[in-house]
């Protein structure tokens, strides 16, 4: 790294991961610059997810390592993790179906104890989730796909994150709401927060990262700016539909 | 006590002693999804506390239920520290077996410190009765009651108003999930431990000056009875845990006021078995969620077997088969068949329990079943002894498959539960069958083990017998395992869902595993029969079953060789090194704790 770039927020470096016998990660090496959303595009299998674990710390890399910030996150435990300033919206969501909306999004700020200044985020929330004005004392169960990846959004930003790391966040999700949670994103990123996530849908991600890397079977094939990579006609090929175009 | 009134009381106040035990117990399976069997000891630690604080310290009541708290949840922490947590990473059958291990250690400690008899606990309270309707209720009925509501207006407050109560309740949702919130998963786990152990420590307390007599049985009927509660309210299910337990109060109250004393664990385990298998989530549990449980093949330690080469299976065969040629004592000899006997137990839960994937905790029931055909044939119907213990291993094979039939569309945790209740309900029907079994009389007279006429009465000819007879099943089981149904009995084990989409029928192959498994048992009952010549509903109880699992594991799940091994060195090392009986058990247990947490593959491998 060159003395001009700013130390980027978070860098794997060289991580080598194995599930048993088999290899997942190969010297994977991504960063994430500080307020930047960088997206990291693959197929089934590709080691996407297993990405999002080492970050987290629920799956431990056989090697390399990974800075938050300018200091090793390897040996910490999760939670030691989300208290550096780490917010996840997992794959799916993983909401905590029998509690309330409510409930959920307060459970986004366990590891603060500013019980005002929570109270004040949890308005905030409302203010950038209208829709979950309504459901606040509902079963967070019941809620549609949509609605929950709402409250997964909320709840993860209620730690007052550095950075979100979200798992193939349009995931399921019908049109309507894949815009919907791009743009909120976006205005995530815009106050601050650094994004990190894990896509499938390649030409949607383009669309508001800055960065962008691309892994297959565990190695980092492509990475660059979005921009570029938009353009990039293996991308093409690969995930916008470019066999068609052929 | 008489009117229907009374033993509705009855039936509640017991069924709040219950929700004390299967509130713990669902709190844990919660956030662990564990089983915790040793839940029934942290009871009994309670009791005796409970009675050292009554009897010698002569606490006030509040104070001893204080201190009985406090020490029991003491005790708690230390399972879940020093035995629970470093399983963490482990096979999902090793905290379970780990929470077994536990348990036999408590009681056995309870029992070398407080001997096994009968302690009087008395209640510290007026023994007056008031009159309410039809019925009477007195001073203990309205604390048990007190008691009961307290706690769970406590617990209620801490898991809806306090942090630590929130991350219990998240982490019993999503494990995952609430680490990422920054939940510390191990202090959840610790506060669950803490108040289950308080909760189930005053339980005993309270049971024990409820019956006004405290004794070390305590234990396992306390931890069934709560599992039983929690898995008909729905396993993890707190409020249903409660519910759960005051239905079993009133069933086993009403079952005792309609058919007598002997019925109400029979009530209890029935009630179980139907809710397992027309609800196996339980009464309360909403549709939506499949039972939390792994695929089976994660729930066995994967290994690769230690390879015996044949030669020396068969130098050692021929060792133990001239050993009588030699000047051996009889006791040797006699300690040895014992060996035999529970090596052919051991040969039909490996394969039914590491084969095939079933983990059973009432294999003693099949030797009940083996022993009592046999000795019912050969006494009442003058059946040859020989032909006699083969009709016991295919009484075993077709009845014990019959009976845990129901259970075959479970998994993981919950065949455990099952196949340990229709261990108890085999027992319990044995001791009220009284026109058949002869009920607590048991059978006596049964006659001499004998071959084609010849009656097998020297230790020798004993040891020649029964070494042979479990050779032989050992030669069938080995060749079994190596053909085609063997493969199919693993590939269900490892992965229950593909074997099924690659057409083996779970049912049949189940049955199968345990109709082999079931003549093995039996035909091992059926000679222990004529070889004790006397035997009653307790003969073969679940510490059989126990300790049966512990010589499975000590050879390696599904391991053949390693039954056998495992059966002659928990048998024979405590004789060899003249181990008091009273610390047999003890050391079993030990050897179970030390197993899963540093060989959970056993001596020999899983196969």
């Amino acid at each position: 790294m060159t003395a001009s770039t700013p130390e980027p927020l978070l860098a794997l470096s060289n991580v080598n991961t194995f599930y048993g016998q088999a290899q997942v990660h190969f010297d994977l090496s991504i960063t994430v610059a500080r307020g930047h959303i960088v997206c990291l595009l693959g197929g089934n299998a590709s080691g996407k997810s297993t990405t999002m674990k080492i970050i987290l710390g629920l799956v431990k890399p056989r090697s390399g390592d990974v800075t938050f910030d300018g200091a090793s996150l390897v040996g910490l435990t999760t939670p030691q993790i989300v208290r550096r300033g780490i917010a996840s919206v997992p794959e799916a969501r993983r909401l905590f179906a029998d509690m309330s909306v409510r409930e959920n999004i307060l459970m986004g700020a366990f590891v603060r104890n500013d019980r005002e200044a929570i109270a004040q985020d949890l308005d905030k929330m409302l203010t950038l989730f209208p829709k979950l004005g309504q459901r606040l004392s509902q079963r967070a169960g019941s809620l549609s796909g949509g609605e929950q990846q709402m409250v997964a959004m909320a709840r993860a930003l209620m730690s007052r994150p550095r950075m979100v790391v979200m798992d193939e966040p349009t995931m399921g999700l019908s049109p309507l709401y894949v815009d919907r949670v791009l743009e909120l994103i976006r205005t995530i990123n815009q106050e601050g927060v650094s994004v990190f996530m894990v896509e499938q849908n390649a030409s949607l991600a383009l669309e508001i990262a800055h960065e962008a890397y691309v892994l297959q079977t565990g190695k980092i094939v492509l990475s660059g700016s979005a921009r570029t990579l938009k353009d990039d006609p293996r991308i093409r090929d690969a995930y916008l539909g470019g066999a068609e175009a052929a | 006590m008489s009117s229907w009134l009374d033993y509705t009381i009855n039936g509640l106040i017991v069924g709040n002693v219950y929700a004390l035990v299967a509130v713990g117990l669902a709190l844990i399976f919660g956030v662990s999804r564990l089983i915790n069997f040793a839940q029934g000891s942290i009871y009994l630690v309670g009791a005796y506390i409970g009675w050292v604080a009554v009897v010698q310290l002569h606490t006030p009541l509040p104070l001893t239920i204080i201190v009985v708290a406090v020490a029991a949840a003491i005790v708690g922490l230390i399972i879940e520290r020093f035995g629970l947590r470093p399983l963490q990473n482990s096979v999902r059958i090793a905290p379970l077996l780990a929470t077994i291990g536990i348990s036999f250690v408590l009681d056995q400690l309870v029992m070398l410190t407080f001997s096994p008899n009968p302690r009087a606990l008395p209640s510290q309270l007026p023994d007056v009765r008031f009159q309410v309707g039809g019925g009477t209720i007195g001073p203990l009925d309205l604390l048990i009651a007190g008691v009961g509501l307290t706690s769970a207006l406590l617990l209620f407050v801490f898991l809806r108003y306090s942090k630590l109560g929130w991350a219990v309740r998240a982490t019993a949702q999503d494990r995952d999930a609430a680490m990422q919130m920054g939940v510390d998963v191990n202090r959840v786990n610790q506060a669950v431990f803490g108040i289950a152990a308080a909760l189930g420590g005053v339980s005993g307390l309270l049971v024990g000056m409820y019956y006004n007599q405290i004794d070390t049985a305590m234990s396992l009927q306390a931890t069934l009875k709560g599992v039983v509660a929690e898995v008909v309210g729905g396993a993890g299910n707190v409020p249903g845990a409660v519910i759960g337990s005051l239905l079993l109060g009133l069933v086993e109250s009403y079952g005792v006021a309609v058919f007598g004393t002997s019925y109400r664990n029979l009530f209890a385990f029935l009630l179980l078995v139907v809710v397992l298998v027309l609800r196996p989530n339980g009464l309360f549990a909403s549709a939506r969620q499949a039972p939390p449980e792994p695929l089976t093949g994660t729930f066995i330690a994967p290994s690769r077997p230690v390879r015996i080469p044949r030669w020396a299976l068969a130098v050692a065969a021929a060792i133990f088969a001239i050993l009588p040629l030699f000047p051996v004592s009889f006791y040797v000899l006699q300690t040895l068949i014992n060996a035999w006997l529970l090596g052919m137990l051991a040969l039909s839960l490996t394969l039914v329990a590491g084969t095939i994937g079933q983990v059973s905790l009432g294999h003693a029931a099949l030797l009940a079943i083996g022993a009592y055909t046999s000795a019912l044939l050969s006494l009442t119907l003058n059946v040859p002894v020989g032909l006699a213990i083969i009709g016991g291993g295919l009484m075993s094979a077709a009845l014990g498959t019959l009976l845990i039939s129901p259970s075959f569309r479970l998994r993981g945790h919950y065949v455990s539960i099952a196949t340990l209740a229709i261990g108890e309900i085999v027992s319990l029907v044995i001791l009220n069958w009284e026109s058949v079994t002869r009920g607590p009389i048991g059978i006596s007279g049964i006659p001499p083990l004998s071959l084609f006429g010849t009656e097998l009465i020297s230790p020798t000819s004993i040891y020649w017998f029964s070494f042979a007879v479990m050779v032989v099943l050992a030669l069938l089981q080995g060749r079994l395992l190596t053909s085609h149904l063997g493969r199919s009995f693993r590939a269900i084990r490892d992965d229950d869902i593909a074997a099924r989409a690659y057409g083996l029928s779970l049912n049949r192959y189940k049955s199968l595993a345990f109709i082999f498994g079931g003549f093995a048992a039996g035909v091992s009952g059926g000679i222990a029969a004529h070889l004790y010549s006397y035997i009653n509903h307790e003969t073969f109880n679940t510490q059989q079953s126990i300790l049966a699992l512990t010589v499975v594991i000590l050879g390696g799940l599904g391991n053949v060789v390693g039954a056998m091994l495992g059966a002659v060195a928990l048998v024979g090392l405590p004789e060899v090194f003249r181990i008091a009986a009273e610390y047999r058990i003890l050391i079993y247990g030990i050897v179970l704790l030390l197993l899963v947490r540093f060989r959970p593959q056993g001596l020999l491998g899983t196969i």
